[in-house]
């Protein structure tokens, strides 16, 4: 973040679609739309250029689609940027894909300019998911169908400790850390180092990977399974 | 949950036996005297392999009985009465008659049977058989045999003992003279014929029903196969429905910001215009929702946007890369049409290409897009096959839906016109006209 803006790309491959959501940001103190991508590999080009703090991704485009496009920002060493995906009306296992392919959130399209510059800040700051019940459902629903093998990150659990393994689970179920260190009776900021220590332990980027995370090793449960 | 319909279907098809059953039981007095109280024609169907072959047999069969029956009683009779010459030639008509109406005609011939024995009772000596001739066995158990082809194995069983009886009704009359009395021989011959026609109808019916079912089921599978696709089209054209909606609720929202000083009427105005397309929107997702359950092809397809013709050369070339020959040629200028005619020309062109590759593997393929100012005209032709045809050809893309008849219904839709079929040269040709009436501009 440069100087408290938090500086946004915008990637859809529709145009109605970029300019709204310039507009609207745009609008929003504290917040800039620095440019626009027309598909996936444009993305990746202007987030090199323009190092954005956020970008708002579509999943449907064209060409390089939004998950492989997130996967590649994601994955990039040094990468710090927060990927927060479009969808038109898909709940389902593709936002699930680019929650795990590194996306910090997901925003259905039709969101009033009050969620989605919410969603930008929270993406931004990083300290609670976004829409905690939404996401957790989300995770819960498709980790449980995801056959995906991931014993070698099951391993690492084991380098936690066990408080740091309690703070994950209370995160993977969407608590905030201001709620986390009321649950656990500490100040906020221990809190917040036992994320970061995480995060760093367990190679993961957010705190939306640590949930995803948390449920494809079946630290936390989804409930009623 | 499907497993719960079919023990549920399953135990509602043992109730319907059941009552069936039941209901069968109480209607029979009723249905066994309207059967055997019928004069209906019920004509002994010509048959596969030998046609009316039996039928002329059996004519001739009925002529020679009767001549050899005049014989027989003529020789035991010394001379033969008006009213046995008629019986003898009605028991041998029956015959005949029993092509046609096999009910009455073993009415005629039980009778006449009937009634030869008591007039021969006191005249005939101990060489005939009594109270059935040989010849009249004959030509009973041809009648009984005829009758068991054509009526419910019950009416059989009771016209057999029907006809056991009158025999024994026949011997327990006391006679003044002594008779070849003989009922066994007959009664078998009659057993033979009912158990062997009963178990031909039996077989016949059965393979009836056979073929009822087969030709059910194909109906329900083409129907559902038209279900299938008319689900897949729906699906897309919602899909492309929802993503304009998105859009409006977004432009709704950033029209105020494009004015200064908005006034509050405008606001209003285009916070409904909003609130109903987030609403449209949620129905929108829940029609999604079930479309997409019966769909599970949507799956693969749905991380892409739906297609429109701006697509039409990245799909020939990933035709061309299979190692096909794809000639491409267009007519007029290539302008933005509406949302469903994109799709469906595109989808059109897609599942031609598809067919041509499956059947007609290795021919070069010439896709023809003609923008007219009435209607889009697509023309998919290809030549006649250069290899034998792999079933195991795979069809194009994922999501795709069922050849022609997805091409037929998604021109339907549009009310446009699909013409396909071979050329001359052996190869086929799919020409579809789709008429544009909703321009839309670029976004």
């Amino acid at each position: 973040m440069t100087g408290g803006t938090i500086r946004v790309l915008i990637a859809d491959d529709q145009m109605m679609v970029r300019q709204g959501f310039t507009v609207l940001l745009n609008a929003e103190p504290g917040i800039e739309v620095v440019g626009q991508a027309v598909d996936g590999a444009d993305a990746v080009a202007k987030v090199a250029d323009l190092s954005p703090d956020v970008v708002l991704m579509d999943i449907r485009m064209p060409g390089t689609g939004g998950i492989e496009a997130t996967r590649v920002l994601t994955t990039a060493a040094g990468s710090t940027v927060k990927v927060l995906v479009l969808t038109t009306f898909d709940l389902d296992e593709y936002v699930y894909e680019a929650l795990r392919a590194g996306a910090s959130g997901f925003l259905l399209k039709d969101a009033s300019a009050d969620e989605l510059a919410e969603a930008v800040r929270v993406v931004a700051r990083g300290d609670a998911l976004l829409a905690p019940d939404l996401t957790k459902r989300l995770i819960a629903e498709f980790s449980r169908l995801s056959a995906t093998p991931r014993s070698p990150l099951k391993d690492r659990v084991g380098a936690l400790t066990e408080r740091e393994t309690e703070v994950l689970t209370l995160v993977a179920q969407g608590l905030s850390n201001a709620e986390i260190a009321t649950c656990l009776v500490v100040a906020e900021q221990t809190v917040k180092t036992h994320v970061s220590r995480i995060l760093v332990k367990l190679g993961l980027r957010d705190r939306t990977q640590a949930a995803v995370f948390a449920f494809d090793t079946g630290l936390v449960r989804p409930a009623g399974h | 949950m499907h497993r719960v319909d079919v023990t549920d279907k399953g135990d509602r098809v043992g109730d319907g036996y059941g009552r069936a059953l039941g209901a069968a039981l109480r209607r029979a007095p009723s249905t066994l005297r309207r059967d055997l109280w019928t004069t209906a024609r019920d004509p002994l169907p010509r048959l596969t392999w030998f046609g009316r072959l039996p039928h002329g047999h059996l004519v001739l069969l009925a002529v020679f009985a009767g001549v050899a029956k005049m014989a027989e009683y003529s020789e035991a009779m010394n001379g033969l009465s008006a009213p046995v010459e008629l019986l003898v030639i009605l028991q041998a008509a029956s015959l005949v008659l029993a092509l046609s109406r096999p009910v009455p005609a073993w009415w005629l011939s039980t009778l006449s049977l009937i009634l030869t024995a008591e007039i021969a009772d006191t005249t005939v000596g101990p060489d005939l058989l009594w109270p059935w001739s040989m010849w009249g066995i004959v030509v009973h158990t041809f009648v009984v045999l005829l009758l068991a082809l054509r009526v419910p194995p019950l009416v059989t069983a009771v016209t057999f003992l029907l006809t056991v009886l009158s025999g024994l009704g026949s011997t327990a009359v006391p006679s003044d003279i002594a008779h070849n009395e003989d009922l066994a021989g007959g009664t078998l011959a009659f057993a033979i014929a009912a158990v062997v026609g009963a178990s031909l109808r039996l077989s016949r019916v059965a393979r009836n029903k056979l073929v009822e079912q087969e030709v059910l089921t194909a109906e329900e599978r083409a129907m559902r196969t038209v279900l299938e696709e008319r689900g897949r089209i729906a699906r897309e054209l919602h899909d492309v429905v929802a993503h304009h909606m998105s859009v409006i609720s977004i432009q709704a929202q950033v029209a105020p910001h494009l004015v200064e000083n908005p006034s509050e009427e405008l606001r209003e105005n285009l916070a409904g215009i909003r609130q109903n397309a987030v609403e449209a929107l949620t129905e929108l997702r829940r029609v999604l929702g079930v479309l997409r359950a019966e769909d599970p092809a949507a799956d693969s397809v749905r991380h892409t946007p739906q297609p429109t013709l701006d697509r039409l050369d990245e799909l020939l070339d990933n035709v061309r890369a299979t190692g096909l020959s794809v000639d491409n040629a267009t007519r007029g200028e290539r302008r933005r049409l509406a949302p469903g005619v994109e799709l469906s020309a595109y989808r059109i062109v897609q599942e031609a290409l598809s067919n041509a590759m499956r059947h007609a593997p290795g021919a070069p393929v010439r896709v023809e897009t003609g923008y007219l100012t009435t209607g889009l005209t697509l023309r998919i032709t290809n030549a006649p096959a250069t290899r034998p045809v792999d079933p195991a050809a795979l069809p194009l893309s994922p999501g795709l839906g069922h050849g022609l008849l997805g091409m037929r219904e998604r021109t339907a839709m549009l009310g446009g016109e699909l013409v396909t079929g071979p050329t001359a040269d052996g190869g086929y040709e799919v020409a579809a006209t789709l008429p544009l009436d909703t321009p839309k501009d670029g976004t």
